[in-house]
């Protein structure tokens, strides 16, 4: 490939100036790449640590709808001795004062946005675990077997009380304040991949209700590429949709190649034809090597099994999380798994929490448990970090007869493996799992804890023309950080 | 660790120390001043003078006498957030307090002459458009002689014109959005006319295919989008908005001037309240309709009404004063008390009396005395009700006084059910549903006649399609009786309606209810008749309830007519619910007024205005980014003072006044801009290496910009080389599932927030959001959709078989050479001759394949090509 620089600088000030303001799409990045960017400009990332990073890989698993705290990481027995009290007829009444109430941001009213004042329950039980001894529900038994892995963060917050919390847990922002990049972009922004043959950053399970999009005003680029975990059809436009003998695609292949080379000759200041070539080339390496990691022929039957891939209820999340731990294997940065798409997600249980959430984590705790002990025994645990959340948290109050609502005051999230310590609970609820009390932590944290993991800045990454206040940067949770 | 601490401040006070002795006026430009700019010039620089304090100068800090006092450190230091300055966002990081203590320490040095900041009244965009006098050079292009003022100046070249057929592709692409027939070509290629190049001109823009090319530009724009919500419930948006997209396309085709195409979109119901096809225009703020809260709504209408036309980005200062315009928080205010009455309705059109199917969504000043209030800190929690915030506009552009004269609405805008093609349009199509029933009937009877089988769910049959028949007919009787009393209505104004008319229509509507309720109650008893044991007893639940419902409606008929009771009305148009009220159910209605505020037509009179600084800079910016792949204000969504200044002033009032000039001709506009000899020329850089020395950036435009296509042409292209593309114009748009099978030009697809088209998006589909400038990335998807698609597999086919039929001899030679002219523009040279001949041989020699299965492979080659997708 022949193409002189200096590269059109004007081309690159337009990443600037544009109306999403979108710095650093792909041109940029592979200009970067191949060395021609210039010096003195603003320019994108180069894919660099700003310092040493703990950890190469993030699996992301999202839990659509809201996974109940109280019923999962964060178990309440106040709940069973004041079953059906009114909470201001308990001990705990001040959780309603207005003032504790005032973070919740809800602009768009629907059925969900009410107190729930008549406490619920708990629908199952729970038991300490491990040598750390913590408690886990009984719903979740594969990973809780893996507890002495987990820093769970038991006092997280936020304040969209509807599902665009989804969103808000991936961008920091309520989804009234428009679209801000998620997590996954910035990585992709700030590292791009350890591999040339595969994307960089990766989606699969259907995401339906919380936007689809991930760049926004980082560029289209930087949108997670979204992958089935299907060997004859991972991601769209793998295949021809009609056959083509793979000799004639080796020709044609090469002769595009070869066209664009010589139109190079003719616009020698046309940093576009350099970038469609790179484009091109990676484009035909992703689709041979694609189905390769979705392709689980090579996987023992005990591994199978430990994804949980051998019963009809785990079997599909199982398939999703063993192509996980191929791709970080292979290098992929940012593997984000959505569990329960479908309406507003499938933990959303309004009503029926009980089937629900037993259902639902009969789905998920055997491949989790699985991906745990697989990454561990292979070593890979200490470069990979394992995120567990969902939108929000469920209401200790009962909705209807046997529901939990919304609840954006106090929930559970759970990181495990990358350099974090392990077995360990960081912050609190209170005693009927309603405000986060203590160490109290809004989603960005979680997003500041795994960028420092992966040796990121965000303050470093952010475009000159587009600011980010002080809570979309979010601080790291030291405390659990080995 | 304290030893440690001590040490580091030692050190750095060192390097402090001999830093400042070495250069200290570089330590305050370097460190001091972009600090002092970035966190307090907004308060105390040329923008505001809070307090009389000017920081933007050493002098005028040394004035204040705030640094001997030590009133700068401790504000600057102070823990008390009511004093602690600055008093928005983080206070300044200890490194920035050390600096600014060592700087005063050491004397606080400044250079020389330190200009204090321009006073925003001087900022180039705010100044009146003055049409520059043109230096003449013998007969050039008065663009060409504006640019070349600056070729002069900084001793570039400008590279030769682009081969023809380079300019006959670009210009079809650019003017039309798609690429000249394979015959057109070769005419073009051969033509030797001198004008040659102005006539495709002129037949290109007076192509019906401009509106459509240049409508998707000005719907990026303005932010068009398709309906959306959550499954069925609109949320966003308007159903029906496509009439916007189609009133667009029109009035682009028909020239219609810029400045009316604005004053329609934001005041047609005022300016034209009888015209339906101009109020498709108002779609423009009907598409920022937002179920759930007023807010958001006027939040994107102020923002993008300011961004859109005036390139002001007056939504920073929703919560507090601009931080680098002449903008101060309550303008933000006053300018949404511009739009603060308008609600959105759907209007009948003649044909089509249900709404779900079709009708025209439009505003109306529905909200005649709603009050504006600041809200604080952008707060809409806390709004300052001490005062009612009045329409106006940023002081320093109010070059004329605000005049807002209510305007009295015809009667038919308020009482829309008088416009002549609205009872017409339910009367017929209450007929044809008697036409319908009255053909179902017969069938039925045909069949039953036929089978003379005596099931008994024939009988049912039977029965339910008389009965059909029955309630079609009172619905018909209903409409004209209802009609009748409206008509009289109408001509005697003043008088009560005709008693026994309306009591009439009442009762038949009551007649009506009747056998609805009848023909409910029957259909429930044959779902009895056929339904399992365990169905059955719900149905027989059901069905007496409804044997109630038929009782009561059986006794209403016969009640006698109360003198207050009223008929159902016949509406001609219909409010969009809000709810911005936490009810659970629909807003109160917001009722038509027989008046509209003038608001907005007064806006649209200011942004219009001759003497509007901004309006025709941010337009010809627009247009000529699309002309030439850059524009010449580089943040082309905000002229205010933090954004560069335009790389040719002189160039851009002149593009400016000649549009104004012109009567906001944009068709005229397009005519200049491409006659130029600066958008013929080529984008290569060869033989300009001198330039490229003196100009990397092309900043002078030595060379045109090559420009990706937009999804939709790229896309457009592709079928058009086909041969399929459906020239059919306007209409609903084509829905996402039958857009797989849809020959429709892309800008005719159903396309919102929820809902993307899989292809379009691969190339960088615009967001209905905001889409000032299309994006231009290259990602390995494109190269996935283009090598992998059917639509491209299919379209190499029949391109093939097209280009082999024009072939006198054929050869393949011929063919390359015609398939890289008609594809790609390029007149194919030696070494692509060779490769593409070299590869359609292997093809050719591949088991099973033949000449014509090669060539196809080669086209799909050539669609893969990068110049496919990029106009040169």
């Amino acid at each position: 490939m022949r193409i002189t620089p200096p590269v059109n600088i004007r081309r690159r000030t337009f990443f600037k100036n544009s109306a999403m303001g979108c710095a650093g799409m792909a041109l940029a990045s592979l200009l970067q790449r191949d060395g021609y960017a210039k010096e003195g400009e603003w320019v994108a990332p180069d894919g660099v640590s700003h310092f040493t990073p703990k950890v190469k890989s993030v699996i992301w698993l999202f839990m659509n709808g809201g996974v109940s705290q109280v019923e999962s990481f964060d178990p309440k027995p106040m709940l069973n001795r004041y079953a059906g009290k009114t909470i201001a007829d308990t001990p705990f009444a001040d959780v309603q004062d207005p003032k504790k109430l005032a973070i919740e941001r809800l602009v768009v009213p629907d059925a969900n946005g009410n107190q729930r004042n008549q406490l619920f329950p708990l629908q199952t039980g729970f038991r300490k675990h491990g040598q750390s001894g913590i408690e886990v529900s009984d719903w979740f038994p594969c990973i809780a077997r893996n507890v002495d892995k987990l820093a769970i963060v038991r006092s997280m917050w936020t304040t969209d009380s509807n599902h665009g919390a989804q969103t808000q847990f991936h961008s920091g922002r309520h989804r009234n304040d428009g679209d801000f990049p998620t997590l996954g972009a910035w990585i992709h922004y700030g590292l791009g991949s350890l591999n040339d043959n595969l994307p960089h950053f990766i989606s699969i399970g259907k995401r339906e209700y919380w936007n689809k999009r991930d760049g926004h005003y980082l560029g289209p680029a930087h949108d997670a590429v979204p992958l089935r975990i299907d060997p004859d059809n991972p991601l769209d436009f793998s295949d021809p949709e009609q056959p083509v003998p793979v000799a004639a695609r080796k020709i044609g292949q090469e002769l595009i190649q070869r066209l664009n080379i010589l139109r190079g000759d003719e616009y020698p200041d046309d940093p576009a034809i350099a970038a469609r070539i790179a484009s091109y080339e990676l484009a035909f390496r992703m689709q041979k090597s694609i189905p390769e990691v979705v392709d689980f022929s090579g996987e023992t039957a005990e591994t199978k099994t430990l994804y949980g891939m051998d019963q009809p209820h785990s079997k599909s999340f199982g398939m999703q999380l063993l192509a996980a731990r191929r791709f970080v294997e292979r290098g992929v940065r940012f593997v984000q798994i959505q569990h329960g798409a479908g309406g507003a997600g499938s933990w959303d249980a309004h009503s029926g929490l009980k089937k629900n959430h037993a259902t639902n984590a009969l789905a998920v705790d055997q491949p989790i448990g699985g991906l745990l002990e697989d990454l561990d025994r292979r070593g890979m645990l200490d470069q990979t970090l394992v995120v567990f959340a969902s939108e929000f948290g469920r209401t200790p109050g009962a909705q209807r007869s046997d529901g939990r609502d919304h609840h954006i005051f106090g929930f559970t999230v759970w990181m495990a493996g990358g350099g974090l310590k392990r077995g360990v609970v960081h912050g609190a609820t209170d005693e009927i799992g309603f405000h986060a009390v203590e160490n109290r932590h809004y989603v960005t944290d979680i997003h500041a804890t795994i960028l420092h993991q992966l040796g990121l800045d965000s303050r470093k990454l952010e475009l000159p023309e587009r600011k980010r206040l002080d809570i979309d940067h979010g601080s790291p949770i030291t405390e659990i950080i080995a | 660790m304290n030893h440690n601490r001590y040490l580091w401040l030692l050190v750095s006070f060192v390097l402090f120390a001999e830093r400042l002795q070495a250069d200290d006026v570089a330590f305050y430009l370097e460190e001091i001043k972009p600090v002092l700019k970035a966190r307090c010039y907004a308060c105390h620089g040329a923008l505001r003078q809070e307090r009389s304090l000017r920081l933007d100068t050493v002098p005028s800090i040394l004035d204040a006498g705030i640094l001997g006092s030590g009133k700068l450190l401790s504000r600057i230091t102070s823990p008390d957030t009511e004093v602690r300055m600055p008093p928005d966002g983080d206070p300044l990081l200890p490194a920035q307090v050390d600096a600014i203590r060592n700087w005063i320490a050491s004397g606080a040095s400044g250079p020389d002459g330190e200009m204090a900041e321009d006073d925003p009244r001087n900022h180039w965009s705010f100044q009146p458009v003055m049409r520059p006098s043109l230096v003449s050079v013998s007969d050039m292009h008065p663009i060409d002689a504006l640019l070349y003022v600056k070729y002069h100046r900084y001793g570039l070249t400008p590279q030769p014109e682009a081969p023809r057929l380079t300019q006959v592709r670009r210009l079809y692409f650019d003017l039309i959005g798609v690429p000249p027939e394979q015959a057109d070509m070769e005419t073009l290629q051969g033509d030797m006319h001198v004008t040659w190049y102005e006539q495709l001109v002129d037949r290109l823009l007076n192509d019906p295919r401009y509106g459509e090319r240049w409508g998707r530009h000005w719907m990026d724009i303005w932010r068009y989008s398709d309906w959306w919500g959550l499954g069925q419930e609109l949320r966003n948006s308007q159903k029906h908005i496509w009439h916007w997209r189609d009133w667009i396309v029109e009035s682009l085709n028909d020239d219609t001037s810029y400045d009316e195409m604005i004053r329609q979109m934001l005041a047609a119901d005022e300016l034209y309240p009888e015209d339906l096809g101009k109020l498709r225009a108002t779609g423009y703020l009907a598409r920022n309709w937002f179920l759930f809260n007023r807010d958001p709504w006027m939040d994107e209408i102020v923002e993008h009404v300011s961004k859109g036309f005036l390139g002001l980005t007056m939504n920073c200062s929703k919560c507090h004063d601009h931080k680098y315009d002449p903008i101060q928080q309550v303008d933000f205010y006053r300018m949404r008390a511009f739009f603060e009455p308008y609600h959105v309705r759907t209007d009948v059109v003649p044909g089509v009396s249900d709404l779900v199917q079709d009708g025209i969504p439009r505003v109306y000043d529905g909200l005649l005395d709603k009050p504006t209030f600041l809200y604080i800190r952008g707060n809409e929690k806390t709004p300052d009700s001490s005062m009612v915030i009045t329409p106006g506009v940023p002081k320093l552009l109010s070059f004329k006084p605000i005049q807002i004269n209510p305007v009295m609405l015809p009667v038919s805008a308020w009482q829309p059910a008088r416009r002549p093609w609205v009872l017409k349009a339910y009367l017929d199509a209450a007929r044809e549903k008697c036409e319908t029933a009255e053909g179902v009937l017969r069938t039925v009877r045909e069949q039953q006649e036929s089978s003379r089988d005596e099931d008994q769910t024939n009988g049912f049959r039977l029965r339910l399609a008389e009965l059909d028949l029955s309630v079609a007919e009172a619905e018909l009787d209903s409409i004209e009786k209802r009609a009748t009393v409206l008509r009289l209505s109408w001509r005697r104004d003043e008088k009560p309606v005709n008693r026994e008319k309306k009591d009439t229509a009442i009762r038949s509507e009551r007649h009506l209810s009747l056998l609805k309720a009848r023909r409910t109650l029957l259909e429930a008893e044959m779902r009895l008749m056929q339904s399992s044991e365990e169905g059955r007893k719900t149905i027989t639940e059901e069905i007496k309830q409804l044997q109630k419902s038929l009782d009561s409606a059986v006794q209403k008929a016969e009640e006698p007519i109360g003198s207050d009771e009223l008929m159902t009305p016949i509406v001609g148009a219909k409010w969009t619910p809000t709810r911005f009220l936490d009810s659970r159910k629909d807003d109160p209605t917001v009722d038509f007024q027989s008046q509209s505020t003038g608001r907005r037509s007064a806006l649209a009179d200011w942004i219009t205005d001759r003497r509007n600084p901004l309006t025709a800079r941010v337009a010809v910016n627009h247009i000529w980014m699309r002309h030439f792949g850059a524009p010449l204000v580089a943040s082309v969504f905000d002229f205010g003072r933090k954004s560069d200044p335009p790389s040719h002033p002189e160039l851009l009032d002149w593009l400016a006044s000649e549009l104004m000039d012109n009567n906001w001709s944009m068709k005229h506009l397009h005519r200049v801009i491409v006659t130029s000899a600066a958008y013929r020329m080529s984008s290569s850089s060869i033989g300009g290496q001198d330039n490229r020395k003196k100009d990397p950036e092309n900043r002078y435009w030595w060379r045109r910009m090559p420009i990706r296509l937009e999804s939709q042409v790229v896309r457009d292209t592709i079928l058009f080389l086909s041969g399929v593309l459906d020239r059919s114009m306007g209409g609903p748009p084509v829905l996402p599932e039958q857009q797989d099978t849809s020959f429709r030009r892309s800008l005719y697809f159903f396309h919102s927030d929820n809902y993307r088209n899989l292809f379009l998006t691969t190339f960088d589909e615009a967001s209905v959001k905001e889409c000032y400038r299309r994006e231009q990335s290259i990602v390995p998807q494109q190269a996935l959709a283009l090598t992998n698609s059917r639509l491209i597999q299919d379209a190499s086919k029949k391109i093939a078989q097209s280009i082999s039929q024009t072939l006198v001899v054929n050869e393949d030679r011929a063919f390359v050479q015609k398939a890289f002219a008609w594809i790609l523009g390029i007149e194919v040279s030696e070494s692509e001759q060779k490769a593409a001949l070299y590869a359609l041989e292997k093809w050719g020699n591949l088991p099973g394949s033949f000449r014509e299965t090669a060539r196809e492979q080669l086209i799909w080659a050539l669609i893969n090509h990068n110049d496919f997708v990029t106009v040169r």
